[in-house]
């Protein structure tokens, strides 16, 4: 039976959906400690001493590590000298925030969180510390390494090229240019790094179960910095949450859970918060690409020159090879004459960057493609087409070098013009839609970073009941590798699928093999167990010959039987039979070695690194709205040269996987910095695709022969996430015309594109406006010093708190048990949602806290006599989100669209209306002025603001008040009800409520009591909608519109509410005028966006880079109201 | 008359889980999630501890939450139920989970399978857009989505037709 080429289960699939498939942190051996990581809270700072003794007092604490502990001088290895440059734990400076400083194993968490704050560093901090490319290239930017490569911060520089350059560029006819910027992306896997460490001081082996995609390289390094030989260090088989290239090396948990076992003498699990894996672990290198393309007399791309920078981070890991890797791009998809580089890598005070799926193709390939549509254009040649023309050839060798087998450029590009209707959609655009292409190449496998990176080994055993088990030591991170070769040993060896079992990642049992990064789990993996496989099978079929009397030839294997010509016998007969068997067992190790793969660093400079290479063009289709900047992606396809597809349905994951990983940089995915600490460390402010957030795409395999390949098939794994960022740019210029370069194409990029191009200019005419001088006074100081004196001197009288352990949790019965309870130290319980982020965050630290569960009156939801709604404040958010009887449309909008069903279903409305501003700076640990006091300057004002805050009327903070359902509140002109112990009641409108971003005018002893809408309410029109860069965001910019309208369909009462966009919810009282008492048609609708952006003009004051808001409420509000004239008009 | 978990009383914890009693010896402050994994129920994963992600997604009474941000002696009477309890009976979503490659590294899986079994019961896996919306708190960083969409899609199918 054929397994391999179908779409099987994966062989872990019940494990997996069942919740009983085992991940590092599942384990829990007798005795284990927690372990937990001191970081350095600077960006470069001398380390002036580290005081240990006080932490190593703490009851739990088992051990504790710092670089003294250490032999001076080790580092990791990395890509290897001469650039191994980072020391295990920080020595005498730290390089950027995160650093890992110290680390500390404990009985409990709590107590290892104790032992890190009593650890005592003493630091100084350094001037001038470069914290972006530009700061460490600037002539006074204090230097992070001694380097010699010329050029301050410069790692490495690059100079080179292929072909002769000189006469490609005489040749010239054409040339376009551009910078393209590809900012750091996070890998985002959902497992956070995660190792649980065994040292085994009698037999001196540490054992390792550790969420990687490559045990080798992770026993090479933890050896190293332990001291040991590689093979005291094992590591063991266990389930692994996602790797995307970031577990393709070594990372500092595994090295500091092996330091600290070894110290303890104790298994000692290490696993990162989400927190440490967005903000310390080793991100997607930043580039910033300056290239040129040229065409030659015929149209034909000839030449590309490139010049780049790219954002090393503080210490070099694999930046060397990822920039290496990137620059070859220049040489790979088409057929140029000639390309040159000149490209540095730049030390930056921050993250290291690291490996990540597409190892610097998706950076170079965004430039390279959107200026392969640029000069199509200028030819006035259909970019598919020009494509076409271009393609690379089968047979052929690229201008890098690559040795082509197959190569199915030109059937992808056509596959995918047909599945995305190219012809017609270019014939015959619609407003404001687009479609664009991309095309990659991408190696299966690469002769690189290791010597023996060409070879594999795998063991496999097959024992007389026909159970047959691999022995592979690379590790399958989510990517169905331990399914594909499974199907493999099912398919030579003529078993069914469930008797084989496959060990991997287990370094004692299974022979050499590098794991699972440059895209060679299939080819290497599967040529290896293929050949183990296949000699076994050699084997069988010789025994079997003997047991039938017939050739070996003349056997075949199948069904868990081996066929002679008129009789057949079993497997299992066979494998007992075999005079090699051992306790009835049969066992072959391969070792497949791929001579086609050229090593890097040999004798020819431009090496075929790998033995086949990898095609797929990719077109997509976009929507651009031209009043709020947003992107739609309305369809997708990616046609893939696969070779041949051993399991459609994985390799279509990967298809669809690398897809959307791909779309979601585009889309909004960049890691933010502001003083070299991470402002976009949580889910929350990093931007990962949302299943609404994505469209359905669609793969398209085109197969064909592959000799080079197992069974034809070819490399998947990281091809998929190269071509989106130019395509998607592509495209929005095929929609608009507007040549978008700096990713992510968020919504005020497109905007304020769009307004370069028209020549608008918004007049907020300052000098007309007293209450606004003292903002724009302060904000003009910011950068010129003040920031930097606040920043430095005035956050040293940072008020804080203090952290305590909860002690009490209380359940009252009623409103008046509750407010009884209420005093310092207590805090009101509803879901939690911000609670407990508030906690974790350290804003606030209550003792007590006051859960309104059992609170019945605080729950209902009714209608009084008066005819008024009136919701309690422990109302669950999910109950208002059904379109019941008791909730106004604009409401249950407003409250669907937020955070997420698990979420609503226990958030309140009360701790709704109540929660703190979600600001990044506020909630990242900075001591701004809302935290720290008025000492303290506000992050925003020169941070980035582009999305959650003010650009209306904001003072010394510039944040915004997060409460969608405010804002659908204060359009039916709601109102608080407030309750306080001494049994007081008071009433006031929600806009007053509000009294600062996130600010409300509870009193000390006050609970939010109720939520009073006016009666009527139900009878109004309403609609809602916000910007948000996720499904489930808090709203860069909202809009809530309500109405009565009368029998001749005119609105009367209209209000017109915006959130996000000043400090509380603020009504657009021009537009309400506008409104009242017209039909809402079109030229009403117009009228209404007019008066906006007049009355936005004149009321406005926006921050640098936050004035795109002002144009996004103006296309939002048009957008609402068409809507709404839609709901008028269907009754 | 108020109930209070905390002081004295700290440390043991009387919950059903999986229709089943369970007592837990755990902090007032700790998290369902955490009580849960200390059970040897660790189906729920702690992939953010943050509310934002749904890995760690349990039923409480029915309803998807976030056992991350959910005290566990905020649960009280309300019966608690994991991907371990709910395995069996959604046979069918998980055996569509592997046909149409809904998961790779797996490690979100439990919580899509939980609140996606949520919204197969109340009946609202109806169309794409809705499972999309509704799936919109479970991050998943390898798949992209279409594989879950077209499994709970698939199940819905075929419960309304087996009903």
């Amino acid at each position: 039976m054929t397994t391999v080429g179908r779409r099987v289960r994966p062989v872990d699939w019940e494990a997996k959906t069942s919740g009983t498939a085992i991940y590092a942190a599942d384990l829990v051996p007798e005795g284990m400690l927690v372990g937990r990581i001191l970081r350095s809270p600077h960006a470069y700072a001398r380390v002036r001493s580290i005081d240990t003794s006080a932490a190593r007092q703490v009851p739990g604490v088992h051990a504790v590590v710092t670089a003294a502990d250490l032999p001076a001088g080790r580092t990791y290895a990395h890509v290897g000298p001469p650039h191994s440059d980072r020391p295990l734990l920080a020595r005498d400076v730290v390089r950027y925030v995160g650093e890992e400083v110290a680390a500390v194993a404990a009985d409990t968490e709590e107590a290892a969180e104790a032992a890190l704050r009593a650890i005592v560093v003493r630091y100084r901090s350094m001037r001038r510390a470069p914290l972006s490319v530009a700061q460490a290239r600037a002539p006074r930017a204090a230097a992070l390494h001694a380097r010699d490569a010329g050029g301050r911060n410069v790692s490495v520089h690059m100079v080179g090229g292929w072909g002769d350059a000189d006469t490609a560029r005489a040749a010239s006819a054409m040339t376009v240019e551009g910078r393209f910027h590809y900012p750091r992306i996070n890998h985002a896997c959902m497992e956070p790094s995660t190792t649980l460490a065994w040292w085994n001081a009698a037999e001196e082996r540490l054992e390792l179960w550790t969420s990687t995609q490559a045990p080798y390289f992770v026993t090479k390094e933890v050896a190293l910095a332990l001291g040991l030989e590689q093979d005291q260090v094992v590591c063991r088989d266990v389930a692994v949450g996602g790797g995307f290239g970031s577990k393709s090396k070594a990372g500092e948990h595994e090295i500091l859970a092996a330091l600290l076992s070894r110290a303890s003498g104790r298994p000692v699990l290490m696993s990162l918060s989400r927190e440490e894996e967005f903000a310390a672990t080793k991100p997607r290198h930043d580039f910033s690409v300056n290239l040129r393309a040229h065409a030659a007399q015929d149209g034909r791309l000839s030449f590309l020159e490139a010049d780049l920078d790219v954002d090393n981070g503080a210490y070099n890991h694999f930046g060397p090879m990822v920039m290496a890797v990137g620059v070859k791009t220049l040489g790979a998809i088409y057929e140029p004459d000639a390309a040159t580089w000149d490209a540095r890598l730049v030390d930056t005070a921050l993250p290291p960057g690291g490996q990540f799926r597409g190892y610097g193709m998706p950076q170079i390939s965004f430039a390279m493609e959107s200026l392969v549509d640029e000069l199509a254009e200028l030819q006035d040649v259909d970019p598919l087409e020009y494509r076409l023309r271009n393609a690379n050839q089968p047979g052929t060798v690229t201008l890098n070098g690559s040795r082509l087998g197959s190569a199915r450029l030109a059937e992808c590009l056509e596959a995918a013009r047909d599945a995305i209707d190219w012809d017609r959609k270019k014939a015959d655009p619609a407003p404001y839609r687009g479609v664009g292409v991309a095309a990659g190449m991408h190696g299966s496998g690469s002769h690189a970073l290791h010597p023996q990176a060409n070879r594999s080994e795998a063991i496999v055993t097959i024992d007389d009941q026909a159970r047959v088990e691999v022995l592979f030591g690379g590790a399958d991170a989510g990517t169905g590798q331990r399914t594909i070769l499974a199907q493999i040993a099912a398919q030579e060896l003529g078993v069914p699928l469930d008797s084989v079992s496959v060990v991997m990642g287990d370094t004692e049992r299974a022979p050499f093999e590098l794991g699972a990064w440059s895209s060679r789990g299939t080819h290497m993996g599967g040529h290896s167990v293929r050949k183990a496989a296949l000699e076994l099978g050699d084997r069988l079929r010789t025994t079997a010959a003997r047991l039938l009397d017939c050739s070996a030839e003349e056997v075949e294997l199948g069904d868990g039987s081996a066929h002679g010509p008129g009789n057949v016998t079993t497997i299992a007969a066979a494998v007992a039979a075999d005079p090699d068997a051992r306790e009835g067992r049969l066992s072959v190790h391969s070792v497949f070695v791929d001579t086609r793969m050229e090593p890097r660093g040999g004798a020819n400079p431009r090496p075929s690194l790998s033995a086949s290479y990898t095609f797929a063009a990719h077109a997509v289709e976009v929507e651009v709205d031209p009043g709020t900047g947003e992107i739609r992606i309305l369809d997708y396809v990616a046609a893939h040269d696969i070779g041949r597809a051993l399991n459609p349905t994985l390799v279509e994951g990967q298809v669809v996987g690398g897809v959307v990983q791909g779309l979601g940089a585009v889309l909004g995915e960049e890691m933010l910095h502001s003083h070299g600490r991470s402002i976009t460390a949580s889910y929350l402010g990093y931007p990962v695709p949302r299943a609404a957030d994505v469209p359905r795409v669609r793969p398209l395999l085109i197969e064909g022969p592959e000799p080079a390949g197992p069974y034809d098939a070819k490399s998947v794994g990281e091809m998929s996430i190269v071509p989106p960022a130019a395509a998607v740019a592509n495209a929005v210029y095929d929609a608009i015309g507007i040549r978008l370069r700096d990713l992510p194409f968020t919504p005020d990029k497109v905007l304020n594109a769009l307004r370069e191009r028209d020549g608008r200019k918004r007049q907020h005419r300052l000098w007309r406006r007293p209450d606004r001088w003292q903002s724009a006074v302060v904000r003009a100081a910011y950068p010129l010093g003040v920031e930097d004196a606040l920043h430095k001197v005035g956050t040293r009288f940072a008020r804080s708190v203090e952290p305590a352990a909860l002690q009490e949790l209380r359940h009252p019965s009623s409103t008046a048990e509750l407010l009884q309870d209420l005093g310092p130290g207590t805090a009101v319980l509803g879901g939690g949602t911000d609670l407990h982020e508030q906690r974790r965050q350290r804003l606030t630290a209550p003792l007590t806290l006051l859960s309104v569960r059992d609170v019945a009156e605080l729950r209902t939801h009714t209608t009084d006599d008066g005819g008024r709604l009136v919701i309690g404040a422990g109302v669950l958010l999910h109950s208002l989100e059904e379109s019941s009887p008791l909730v106004p449309a604009v409401v249950a909008e407003a409250v669907s669209s937020i955070a997420s069903a698990q979420i609503r279903a226990v958030a309140t409305v009360g701790g709704n209306l109540v929660q703190a501003k979600r600001c990044w700076f506020f909630r990242s640990g900075f001591d701004c002025y809302k935290r720290g006091g008025t000492t303290c300057p506000c992050y925003a004002v020169t941070g980035d603001h582009r999305f959650y805050h003010a650009a209306v009327g904001a003072h010394r903070c510039q944040a915004v008040t997060p409460s969608d359902l405010a804002t659908a509140l204060v359009s039916l002109d709601g109102r608080v009800a407030l309750a306080a112990a001494d049994g007081t009641r008071r009433e006031l409108p929600v806009d007053e409520f509000f009294t600062g971003p996130g600010e409300t005018a509870l009193r000390t002893g006050e609970i939010v009591d109720r939520v009073v809408l006016p009666s009527g309410s139900m009878a109004k029109v309403g609609v809602f909608r916000k910007l948000r860069r996720w499904e489930g965001d808090f709203a860069m910019l909202s809009v809530a519109i309500t109405a009565d309208v009368d029998t001749a369909d005119r609105l009367l009462n209209p209000r017109v509410v915006f959130g996000a966009l000043a400090q509380t919810p603020w009504s657009s009282q021009a537009v309400q005028d506008v409104l009242a008492g017209r039909r809402l048609d079109e030229s009403t609708i117009a009228a209404a966006g007019l008066a906006l952006d007049r009355e936005l003009d004149r009321e406005g004051h926006p921050l640098e880079r936050n004035e795109w808001k002002l144009d996004a409420a103006v296309g939002l509000l048009r957008g609402e109201l068409a809507r709404l004239a839609d709901h008028i008009r269907a009754g | 008359m108020a109930s209070s978990a905390g002081g004295d009383e700290a440390g043991a914890l009387v919950l059903e889980v999986n229709r089943q009693r369970v007592v837990a010896r755990a902090d007032v402050g700790a998290p369902l999630l955490s009580v849960l994994r200390g059970l040897g129920l660790t189906g729920a994963k702690r992939a953010c501890g943050q509310g934002e992600c749904g890995a760690c997604t349990v039923l409480l009474d029915g309803q998807a939450v976030m056992s991350c941000m959910l005290l566990a002696a905020e649960v009280g009477t309300r019966a608690v139920t994991t991907v371990e309890g709910l395995a069996d009976s959604c046979a069918d979503l998980r055996a569509a989970f592997a046909d149409r490659g809904a998961f790779q590294c797996g490690f979100c899986t439990p919580g899509h399978i939980v609140r996606a079994e949520a919204l197969l019961r109340d009946g609202k896996a109806t169309d794409e857009t809705q499972v999309r919306k509704a799936l919109s708190g479970n991050i998943c960083r390898c798949t992209g989505y279409t594989a879950i969409v077209d499994a709970v899609l698939d199940t819905a199918a075929r419960r309304q037709g087996a009903s």
